[in-house]
């Protein structure tokens, strides 16, 4: 993989995205990461919470796919009202991006695995 | 997973949900001074008295090692092990200081931990007695009374099961 900073600050600029991290897949947590695009509601900042849950949820992803028998997962995608969470792991880390509803996810998709691969 | 025993009831809630949400195999909750508040995963109350005198030792000297180089006090300590890993911080409530330790593996993180902690944390803020309990208020003891008498809370005395 690229140097975490330049995998963040491309896919940051993937329109749609609004926030992209690389976080450490065993411990949840960032990184490196992009600042938040656009308003948070008045409320915290979601990015650490975001990156340890989604890492988390990563792992347990991965061994379902493993149980059953599928290898690793390529690319996770968590569908929300409000937009997307996308995660790929790439060795040590993942990747997540945090990704409004209409986003060309086809686009964050192709990225994200890019990335992953260090191409 | 067993529900946490505690010497003071009100941290009973906190505490369980930090135990289920972060996914904690064991913690002990305890003042500065050693004295145990509340405690999970443990049956002995002699594994909790280790673990609340080294609690509060390894505070007591991070503390000031933090303030020598840092010139402040550290906040937590992550030690990682090969299967398990201990989470160690400071929370408060009002003015009481806590002293929080937990173990987790694999089923868990680093991330993960914190922010439950941090939840853990407002939690206690906002559940504080108005009043502190009479145990809190009483002169302080020596160290070894302290521990014995905050065991006997959490495990019953000893010899009388």
């Amino acid at each position: 993989m690229k140097a975490v900073g330049q995998v963040v600050a491309k896919l940051s600029h993937v329109p749609g995205v609004v926030a992209a991290m690389v976080v450490g897949a065993n411990d949840g947590l960032i990184v490196e990461t992009s600042a938040m695009m656009g308003a948070t509601d008045g409320v915290g900042d979601p990015r650490k919470h975001t990156a340890a849950l989604a890492a988390y949820l990563y792992s347990k992803v991965t061994r379902a796919s493993q149980a059953a028998r599928l290898g690793n997962p390529a690319f996770m995608r968590l569908e929300a009202e409000k937009g997307h969470i996308c995660v790929v792991g790439a060795r040590d880390v993942v990747l997540v991006a945090i990704v409004s509803p209409d986003a060309n996810l086809g686009r964050v998709r192709l990225d994200m695995m890019t990335a992953a691969r260090g191409e | 997973m067993k529900d946490p025993t505690v010497a003071e009831a009100w941290v009973a809630t906190p505490l369980r949900r930090l135990m289920e949400d972060a996914r904690l195999i064991s913690g002990v909750l305890l003042y500065p001074s050693g004295r145990a508040v509340g405690q999970f995963g443990f049956s002995n109350a002699a594994d909790v008295m280790s673990i609340c005198a080294l609690t509060s030792a390894i505070n007591a000297s991070s503390r000031e090692l933090g303030r020598q180089l840092d010139g402040k006090p550290f906040q937590e300590l992550h030690h990682a092990g090969a299967e398990r890993q201990v989470f160690m911080a400071r929370a408060s409530a009002g003015a009481q200081e806590f002293l929080f330790v937990g173990v987790f593996d694999r089923e868990s993180s680093l991330g993960v931990v914190e922010i439950y902690f941090a939840e853990f944390q407002k939690a206690l803020e906002k559940l504080r007695p108005e009043q502190p309990s009479a145990a809190k208020i009483s002169p302080p003891r020596d160290f070894e009374g302290e521990l014995n008498r905050s065991l006997d809370a959490l495990f019953g005395p000893i010899g009388k099961k």
